[in-house]
């Protein structure tokens, strides 16, 4: 099952306003590993041409990213006012 | 200057409800605050909760908690790549005693923490704390949008991703070597399927756990557990090995464990009804912070608390015990009215004579077998070979064990003395 129906299965508050994470592009630009792609278990971070992107609208607030970037660009914060993933089971 | 409250637990998971119930109930005036709303359902668990700690604040939780089915079979077990070798451990004692349940967090948490309002905690959800406020080097409070309310103590239970404790300096950054990975899914199954595919009463359930020996170096486990209408199911991988041999998505480590020979049947008919993922404090006694200070204690995930050894995997008895012990302390330095470093390292001493600290340190040495990467190739292959030998006829002449021993180690290239050294250092360190 691909990831992104996985995901669809999950509710989200999404807070259109304010994303809780954000990369540095100039950083991820030189990155000679990119293994947050490998690791975020929500694909928030894919590689396209050999470019970073990243979108916070999937994150399900694991944290992982916040230690597999080793090179400074993550900037992890959790969401504002209960936004974000919201389990239904957990 | 009088603080607004006695005591602010800021996360309402296990370890902050229990520590807000303890305090409440013995009269402290509490703030329980947490991120999400309803309170804790942003928590995510494999799902086994051992409750013998619950039952100190909550001596009524097996007939009052949202759980799903006690556990009554466990099962350990290695995959490989075609086979599982698994050892079914089913027992009376499970059933007579009910300690093991599965649950889901998000029916769960938002319980215990309904208990916490019920014992006079006052529990405010949908806030994320934005920072502790300091003064004069002692922890005094929370702040939120600029708004600061008081507290002779903090308690730190945000869980494995400890922001607060790590931006005022009270616990370094996590590191690959103190955390795995966990991805896990709910699959809905009717109950019916449920009770006659895993041989289950309506109320009695299965929780099984693997070592994955068909993922290479990944180091990678997965688990197996029985919910009332659904199947949670997951893996785990440590940072470490995932950054090492990163080559594969975390979420494709899930749906290969899904695909395996011998779990795909048992998912069958199933849908997937969530998708989600969490930390796991893996790093054991080394990755323990320093636990109190002025104003502050630090339990749960936040303070690294959890057990595993590859088959057993534990974190929420510790999230009891520890958030318990913690609010005992805060009461016994609520009636010093001393809420300093001195007086609130009581907490540290019950943690001391606690199993959570002694677990801790009896397996310190415990990563050198769980980052063995002979356990997770090597050995279920081994094992394979051997059962293959031994109960697959083939028209050829048998073999003695020893000498079966001796060509499977030859067959994967392992020396008698590493897997000798391997063995004796398991047998030490487990």
């Amino acid at each position: 099952m691909d990831i992104k129906e996985r995901l669809g299965k999950t509710k989200y508050d999404i807070d259109k306003s304010y994303a809780h994470i954000t990369v540095d592009d100039r950083i991820c630009e030189k990155c000679p590993h990119h293994f947050c792609v490998m690791a975020c278990p929500a694909q928030c971070y894919t590689l396209q041409d050999g470019k970073l992107n990243f979108q916070y609208e999937d994150c399900v607030e694991c944290g992982t990213c916040s230690i597999a970037c080793d090179q400074g660009s993550v900037k992890w914060n959790f969401p504002k006012a209960g936004k974000g993933v919201i389990y239904k089971y957990g | 200057m009088m603080s607004d409250y006695d005591a602010i637990v800021v996360g309402a998971g296990n370890a902050g409800s229990a520590a807000a119930i303890t305090m409440a109930s013995k009269g402290l005036s509490v703030l329980l605050i947490d991120r999400s709303d309803p309170p804790g359902t942003k928590n995510l668990s494999g799902g086994v909760l051992w409750g013998n700690d619950l039952a100190k604040i909550l001596p009524k939780w097996q007939s009052e908690a949202p759980l799903e089915r006690f556990i009554q079979d466990k099962k350990i077990g290695f995959l490989t790549e075609k086979s599982s070798i698994i050892i079914d451990f089913k027992t009376k004692i499970f059933e007579e005693n009910k300690v093991g349940h599965t649950v889901l967090r998000s029916k769960f948490d938002p319980w215990l923490a309904k208990k916490a309002k019920e014992a006079g905690a006052t529990v405010i959800p949908g806030i994320t704390v934005e920072s502790l406020v300091k003064k004069d080097g002692k922890v005094i409070g929370v702040e939120e949008s600029g708004d600061v309310v008081t507290s002779n103590v903090v308690i730190l239970a945000e869980g494995i991703n400890p922001r607060l404790a790590i931006e005022a300096g009270l616990r370094p950054p996590l590191q690959d070597w103190e955390v795995s990975v966990g991805v896990k899914e709910i699959i809905k199954l009717s109950p019916q399927k449920i009770e006659d595919r895993f041989n289950l009463s309506s109320t009695s359930g299965l929780a099984s756990e693997y070592i994955m020996g068909n993922l290479g170096e990944l180091n990678a486990g997965a688990f197996f557990y029985t919910n009332k209408d659904s199947i949670s199911l997951g893996i785990v991988a440590p940072m470490e090995r995932l950054r090492e041999n990163g080559v594969i998505h975390t979420y494709d480590i899930i749906e290969q464990f899904k695909e395996h020979p011998s779990i795909a049947p048992l998912i069958d008919g199933g849908t997937v009804a969530e998708y989600g993922a969490h930390m796991i404090p893996e790093g054991g006694l080394e990755m323990v912070p320093q636990l109190f200070g002025d104003g502050y204690m630090i339990v749960g995930d936040s303070a690294g608390f959890g057990f595993s050894n590859g088959l057993v995997l534990q974190g929420m008895n510790y999230a009891f015990l520890s958030g318990i012990l913690a609010g005992e302390a805060a009461v016994e330095a609520k009636s010093r009215n001393d809420f300093s470093s001195s007086s609130l390292s009581a907490y540290k001493r019950k943690l001391d004579n606690s199993y959570v600290l002694k677990d801790l340190r009896t397996f310190k040495d415990i990563r050198k077998v769980t980052n063995n990467k002979s356990m997770y190739t090597t050995y279920p292959k081994m094992l394979e070979s051997i059962l293959l030998e031994m109960l697959w006829e083939r028209g050829q002449p048998k073999k003695k064990v020893r000498e079966i021993l001796g060509s499977c180690a030859a067959d994967l290239n392992v020396g008698k003395l590493k897997t000798a050294t391997d063995f004796y250092y398991m047998y030490r360190r487990m």
